[in-house]
């Protein structure tokens, strides 16, 4: 009788696409719910500021005085004398805010709609997509106060090259979305991921040169050649430079390192949608 | 023509070591003592059965038998661990009703979110606004955010949206009870006429009533498995019976799963 029953479940097995069919199936769902994600995007915006004093301002607001902490601290009291200093950190601020604040969204970004994972058959991969395009409007926003700074305080940092932001901002954009969709997957299983998360991006900024120059680790790099390779691996410490050398230098970005960063973001973003897509079936059972 | 829900051989399997109070020392101590304990759970398993057009089926069965988990796995929202599902058609899930609200939102706001979660053509939806607040009866209540509603009218909104889309497959898992007298009454008349409307239905509820009225066809699980399946009049006595000796603190004989190959 069970030898029976096995014979009998044998037969009908559902077969797990390969991984080209995965991708393949996943572009075609993200595509087919594109009003979902703009509806997401939408609520997330809409609810963002909207039970604050100054609402939507905090968007321009809040990386200036991001900005204005650090000016305290470096220009100030550390007495950096830097030229431009509050452009120069400002070109940096301004991209990891986006980053941060996307990757802190993705961590809870499964999690929190629990509920209606649970009631509905979507493809969950909307979520960490809508997160990311969202934070991709409140940096638009914040590009106002930076190009307001460019043009009444440092004119002189304006050049041609700073037509080029849109194509950094594109390679950075691959970046957060790969990490958004494997955190978001991953906080499923691991709830500690919420807590750590904090803590690594405080860490991984620190080691980016965001409040400094890669100019400034010139000791580091003469002395430990391949401790200062390893740092050069940092996609942000490329993504970075490139802002800088856009709005700061008004010079050409490092396009091989700016390149590299691209093929990284690329290849983690296919092993992202990959795990994400083979831990999905599970989410409506643990959460 | 190919049934309306074709299940075969199917089984929900549950990892009772990834539950969401895992936490990395959580793991590392499974990771110890490995093979200790069942490592896996079937909410269901080996469960067999079709529904045709034009049939609804009730499923029927103690708390804890698998029914909800049943009707999830119709909707698409768990994936069979083994065996194969297919639903031919639209489906529409009354699954636990405005739950997934975002609280933040108006409540025109969530109809269209729940539209879009759900699927559903943005036109249509737009088309249906008008018809899903007035069932929904919340006034200027509708541009509201959710966290100012009573439980009811959450209840209501979510019931409203759910049933205001036609599906080919319809799965009711025990909806009628919500909300005061007025939208019970109101409720169970819309219930009636999606049931007349839709193709096939499956309806899980404990309310026997509903079974012998509307359903042609039920199937009983009992602990995953499907156990008596058929005509609901014979099926119902026999779930009656033995939930009757459950209640006088009896347990009733564990009942062979069905084969099948033999459901028909």
């Amino acid at each position: 009788m069970a030898s029976q029953t096995d014979a009998v479940r044998a037969t009908y097995r559902m077969a797990r696409p390969g991984p080209l069919a995965t991708l393949k199936g996943t572009v075609r769902d993200v595509l087919s719910r594109r009003r979902l994600i703009q509806y997401l995007v939408r609520a997330d915006l809409k609810k963002h500021g909207a039970d604050t004093l100054l609402g939507n301002v905090w968007w321009i607001l809040d990386p200036l005085l991001t900005m204005l902490v650090y000016v305290i601290l470096i220009a100030i009291i550390l007495r950096s004398n830097r030229e431009a200093y509050p452009l120069f950190i400002f070109c940096a601020i301004l991209p990891w805010k986006w980053f941060s604040s996307t990757i802190g969204a993705a961590v809870t970004g499964i999690t929190t709609r629990e509920l209606i994972i649970k009631q509905v058959n979507f493809p969950k991969i909307v979520l960490p997509i809508a997160i990311t395009a969202g934070g991709v409007v409140s940096f638009i926003f914040g590009l106002v106060p930076l190009l307001a700074m460019l043009v009444f305080f440092y004119p002189s940092h304006v050049s041609v090259w700073l037509l080029a932001l849109p194509i950094v901002a594109a390679v950075q954009l691959v970046l957060t979305l790969a990490l958004a969709i494997i955190v978001s997957a991953l906080t499923v299983f691991y709830r500690d991921i919420g807590n750590l998360a904090g803590h690594l991006l405080r860490l991984w900024f620190y080691l980016s040169p965001a409040l400094y120059g890669t100019d400034q680790l010139d000791k580091l790099a003469s002395e430990h050649p391949s401790l200062f390779s390893i740092y050069e691996l940092n996609p942000f410490a490329a993504i970075f430079e490139s802002y800088r050398n856009l709005i700061y230098y008004g010079q050409a970005p490092t396009w091989n390192l700016l390149g590299l960063v691209v093929l990284e973001s690329l290849v983690l973003l296919v092993v992202s949608v990959l795990v994400f897509r083979r831990l999905e079936p599970s989410f409506a059972k643990i959460l | 023509m190919p049934p309306a829900i074709d299940v075969r051989t199917l089984g929900i399997r549950y990892n009772l070591r990834l539950t969401r109070r895992n936490t990395v020392n959580v793991t590392f101590r499974n990771l110890a003592r490995r093979r200790r304990g069942p490592t896996h759970f079937w909410a269901l398993r080996d469960v067999t059965f079709h529904v045709d057009h034009g049939e609804s089926l009730a499923v029927i069965g103690p708390n804890g038998a698998g029914k909800s988990t049943l009707l999830q796995v119709l909707a698409g929202i768990l994936e069979p661990s083994e065996g194969v599902i297919a639903v031919n058609g639209r489906i529409s899930s009354l699954l636990t009703l405005g739950a997934g609200f975002d609280t933040d939102l108006s409540g025109r706001d969530n109809i269209l979110l729940a539209g879009a979660f759900m699927g559903m053509d943005h036109g249509e939806m737009q088309g249906r606004m008008g018809e899903i607040i007035e069932f929904a009866d919340l006034g200027q209540f509708i541009d509201a955010p959710i966290k100012t509603y009573s439980a009811g009218m959450n209840a209501r909104l979510g019931f409203s949206i759910a049933t205001a889309v036609q599906p080919d497959v319809l799965l009711l898992d025990e909806v009628i009870g919500t909300g005061d007298a007025t939208f019970k009454a109101k409720s169970r008349q819309r219930v009636v006429e999606l049931m007349g409307a839709a193709k096939a239905i499956v309806l899980v509820t404990h309310d026997m009533s509903w079974v012998l009225d509307f359903c042609n066809r039920a199937i009983l699980l009992e602990r995953g498995n499907a156990v008596a399946a058929g005509d609901p009049t014979t099926v119902v006595a026999l779930h009656e019976e033995r939930s009757a000796m459950r209640r006088t603190g009896g347990s009733p004989d564990p009942l062979p799963p069905l084969d099948g190959s033999g459901f028909r």
